[in-house]
């Protein structure tokens, strides 16, 4: 919301009438003749062959999913198998148009799109680029076995038989695959040739495809990124989002000049007229022609087009088109590929939902049959040549899964001997290294409010004389997360960060502010209110090889970002083996005041799903140095932070906040008072609940309770909490999270678990109760206090004190749970 | 006549705000309405308003200084 651009009444209020760019519907009408001058012959034969390798290579797995062999070749395959056999002048004419450093995003139909790319790349790249690619991978082991097993030196066959056994290991889950066996079927990629991460959600590679379109703008590596997906994905939201987000208008207006322009990302359906067991056109969707959506984005209609699919001409011809548009700036572009979906959904698919008549009809316009036809008629190509590309590409197939089914030059992953070799691959816990001095282009932090207030204020929290400084005269949460974010911002030129209200708002909660004056648009922006395309973006960015931290305002939205985090962010380290690096930072503030939709501390969610790292700080000290950790590391974090907490200012660290940028290990939890009789472990701002408690505790029923905060659920280092129980022999365990399935249970039952024999009594749970927050006027009933903590140490922990429940919570758990509650 | 500028409650709990930066320097003339100093909570950036037209006459709290709720910021002198 900048100041300069002005809501006029008097535009706004005037009548008009929009007008809406004619969309084209199959206007291909390119002589044969002219495309032999713009390809030569040996290129168009060559789309004939690769569009038979894609058939050949689904044909296979249909097979062994049918009848467990293909060419007298007998394997169990268990995974999936979508196939893509009808669509195949799509995938490849896509491709045709595509050059080596371009990166698609798959769709999870996408064996066909990944082998157009691999071969287009391979024609496209020079022998030496091939060979070190290939040397590269594994070190080289699957280039033997190519070698080994083709007998033959020829650069662009091995190259070939490289990228196909590659596909296939992965798709049979093979160590020697492409993603090491991590991936499979759907989510198989291979980046030095440009096929980037497909995705087994429906659309999920629109939002990242479009982040690593503008990691491509600012990091100027060149080249456009392409998401594809099918009809049915016109129907998910994050789609809708990712289209939208790269055609903000700030992007052709606001930006940087040298990074000025829609981001160059072509959304190409691959429209095969069915989603899932729904028919877009007549069913499930409204738009007739898919490409109409794009006059919904933005005033070029997104320079929507349907294409024939069929016709691998027409795509390659309409992806250059787009392309060049892209490279100018002014994308995004959208196509509607056309291309019939020949066999089912997936091979369990009974094609119950469409007639016999329907799938003969399209057999008449067989993609395969059509171009070589066409290219008979114009006597480029002969029955014998036709014949021979035939028996070559069978044969190729044929070699390549006799391999790919071989223990010896495609093992299995092997669990046994190392059953927790999946485990070590969700992290990388690596970090990069700051350099000393500032980098980049931005304007002198000194010259802002912010930092002159900062440098003035007081580290600690406590004043001279005992008392509290005012948020105003000391360092505060909001403070400190600022310096980190300063410090990286101004030493790391790869980072960039957005969220709904980041640069004039200063974050909702004043943590950005003052940054908006120091970083450039296109380091620092407001996104719109796309809580899926903020994540998917931003993993699609760090995929590019930048680093992002983004902020959902409240953990309660991230339900609108749910599969972007579970799904993308969470698993792309290790289903890609460790290959791909995603340092992505995810800030959200845990609410108050506001209710049910607004107050949730939802971090055991995130902990529960394996690869995230979750960060949840209680200080001043803590929060500085943690998100320095998250932003240096490579591992994508979950960084909530509580929104009472955003004035606490430093009590517990000798010496307040330092100065000086560090860092806080993510994982250690910290003793934030000692203790002998008592240890209460909190998470989030139960720490300040717990510090009350303990000064009761002490003073009134002589217990010395130890508090420890916990400042990170995942990963979670006992040894701590461990050495504190063996000495207390009690523990408590306080959070605000409802207690059901919450973090909290997670620690409580490992601790039961490791260290029952030091425990007096059984580990005790005080979180909030399984009902939603109440607004502000009843959250004190509602949120664990301290009155509640003292309750439980003194009648359950340590009955012996005889006390009774003063708090609330003297209820019936047994009887709530049993009315689920 | 002098007219204080003070510095408004800007929220229930906000105790003190910081004077981020005056618009006017003192001997300078201002309009009713015309912002001239942004003040700074914990968590926003405002900028207020002259409460009447006339000559900004003195500058109490100087930029960087924290001034609490009530306090008078500067005096507006009317004609």
């Amino acid at each position: 919301m900048p100041k300069e651009l002005f809501v006029d009444p008097q535009v706004m209020r005037k009548a008009d009438r929009l007008r809406v760019p004619e969309i084209p519907v199959h206007a291909y009408a390119t002589p044969l003749a002219e495309e032999r001058q713009r390809y030569g012959d040996k290129t168009l034969i060559r789309v004939l062959r690769d569009m038979m390798m894609v058939r050949e290579f689904e044909t296979m797995l249909a097979s062994f999913k049918a009848q467990g062999a293909y060419a007298g070749i007998e394997f169990v395959y268990k995974g999936p198998a979508h196939l893509s056999i009808g669509q195949e002048g799509a995938a490849v004419g896509s491709a045709l148009a595509l050059k080596p450093d371009d990166h698609i995003f798959g769709s999870h139909r996408s064996h066909g799109e990944f082998i157009a790319k691999g071969l287009s790349a391979i024609a496209g790249l020079e022998p030496a680029a091939l060979a070190a690619i290939m040397e590269g991978h594994q070190g080289g082991a699957m280039l033997r076995s190519v070698e080994k097993i083709l007998g033959g030196d020829n650069e662009t066959e091995v190259a070939e038989t490289f990228l196909l056994l590659g596909l296939l290991a992965e798709i049979f889950m093979r160590a020697s695959g492409f993603n090491g066996g991590m991936g499979g079927s759907m989510h198989a990629f291979f980046l030095p040739f440009g096929a980037y991460p497909n995705n087994a959600i429906v659309g999920g590679s629109a939002g990242i495809a479009t982040g690593a379109a503008m990691r491509k703008r600012l990091g100027g590596d060149g080249g456009i990124t392409v998401a594809y997906s099918g009809d049915g994905s016109t129907g998910c939201g994050p789609v809708w989002e990712a289209m939208n987000f790269s055609s903000m208008a700030q992007l052709k207006g606001l930006w940087p000049e040298e990074h000025r322009g829609g981001l160059p990302v072509l959304f190409c359906f691959n429209n095969n007229f069915y989603a899932m067991g729904g028919q877009t056109i007549g069913e499930t969707a409204g738009w007739d022609r898919l490409s109409r959506i794009g006059a919904g984005i933005n005033p070029d209609a997104m320079h929507a087009e349907t294409v024939d699919g069929t016709n691998p001409l027409a795509v390659a011809d309409a992806v250059a088109r787009k392309r060049a548009l892209l490279v100018e700036g002014a994308g995004p572009a959208l196509l509607d590929v056309e291309c019939y979906r020949a066999t089912g959904h997936s091979t369990s698919d009974a094609n119950a939902y469409r007639s016999r008549d329907e799938i003969k009809a399209w057999t008449a316009h067989d993609p395969i049959a059509l171009y070589a036809a066409s290219l008979k008629e114009a006597g480029i190509l002969d029955d014998t040549v036709e014949a021979a590309l035939a028996e070559g590409v069978a044969a190729r197939v044929r070699m390549v899964t006799a391999a790919a089914v071989d223990p010896a030059i495609a093992a299995p992953v092997d669990i046994r001997a190392n059953p927790t070799l999946i485990g070590e691959l969700m992290f990388s816990n690596t970090a990069i290294a700051l350099p000393p001095e500032p980098v980049g282009t931005f304007n002198d932090p000194a010259s802002t409010s912010r930092v002159r207030q900062l440098a003035k204020k007081a580290r600690h929290g406590i004043d001279e004389n005992g008392g509290l400084h005012s948020p105003m005269r000391a360092v505060t949460i909001r403070d400190a997360l600022f310096e980190t974010l300063l410090h990286h911002f101004t030493h790391d030129e790869s980072l960039i960060g957005y969220g709904e209200e980041c640069r004039e708002w200063g974050g909702a909660f004043g943590v950005y502010r003052g940054l908006s004056d120091i970083l450039p648009y296109d380091r620092l922006f407001n996104a719109p209110i796309s809580e899926a395309a903020i994540v998917a973006t931003a993993i699609g960015y760090a995929m590019e090889g930048g680093r992002a931290v983004v902020e959902l305002m409240y953990t309660d939205f991230i339900g609108r970002a749910g599969d972007e985090i579970f799904n993308q962010m969470a698993k792309w380290q290790s289903m890609s083996a460790g290959m791909l690096k995603l340092p992505v930072v995810l800030r959200c503030s845990i609410g108050s005041k506001y209710g049910a939709q607004h107050s949730q501390d939802w971090s055991g969610l995130v902990a529960h799903i394996p690869g995230l790292k979750v960060v949840y700080p209680s200080t001043p000290y803590d929060a500085k140095g943690l998100l320095a950790s998250a932003l240096a590391g490579n591992d994508p974090v979950i960084f909530f932070e509580s929104q009472r907490l955003y004035d606490a200012t430093e009590m517990f660290h000798e010496g307040g906040v330092p100065e000086d940028y560090y860092q806080v290990p993510i994982g250690v939890p910290d003793v934030k008072r000692e203790g002998t009789d008592v240890t209460i472990l909190t998470l989030g701002p139960s720490l300040y609940a717990a510090v009350g408690a303990a000064e009761t505790l002490a003073a009134e029923h002589g217990v010395s309770a130890e508090i420890i905060d916990a400042r990170s659920l995942v990963p979670f280092d006992y040894e701590t909490v461990l050495k504190s129980v063996r000495k207390t022999g009690r523990i408590l365990l306080v959070s605000e999270a409802s207690e059901r399935g919450s973090f909290l249970m997670t620690l409580a039952a490992d601790i039961g678990r490791y260290a029952h024999g030091d425990l007096t009594a059984p580990p005790q749970v005080l979180g909030s109760p399984n009902w939603i927050v109440p607004g502000a006027e009843m959250e004190s009933t509602y949120f664990p206090q301290a009155q509640d903590i003292i309750d439980i140490v003194c009648c359950e922990l340590i009955p012996e004190k005889n006390t009774d429940y003063r708090g609330l919570r003297g209820w019936d758990g047994l009887d709530l749970s049993r009315r689920g509650i | 006549m002098d007219v204080p500028i003070v510095m408004p409650q800007l929220g229930v709990d906000i105790e003190e705000a910081q004077i981020d930066e005056w618009l006017k320097a003192e001997g300078d003339a201002v309009e009713e309405g015309e912002q001239v100093v942004i003040v700074t909570t914990p968590k926003v950036t405002l900028e207020l308003e002259a409460p009447a037209s006339g000559v900004l006459k003195s500058i109490a709290i100087p930029a960087d200084e924290i001034a609490k709720v009530g306090t008078t910021l500067g005096i507006i002198e009317t004609e």
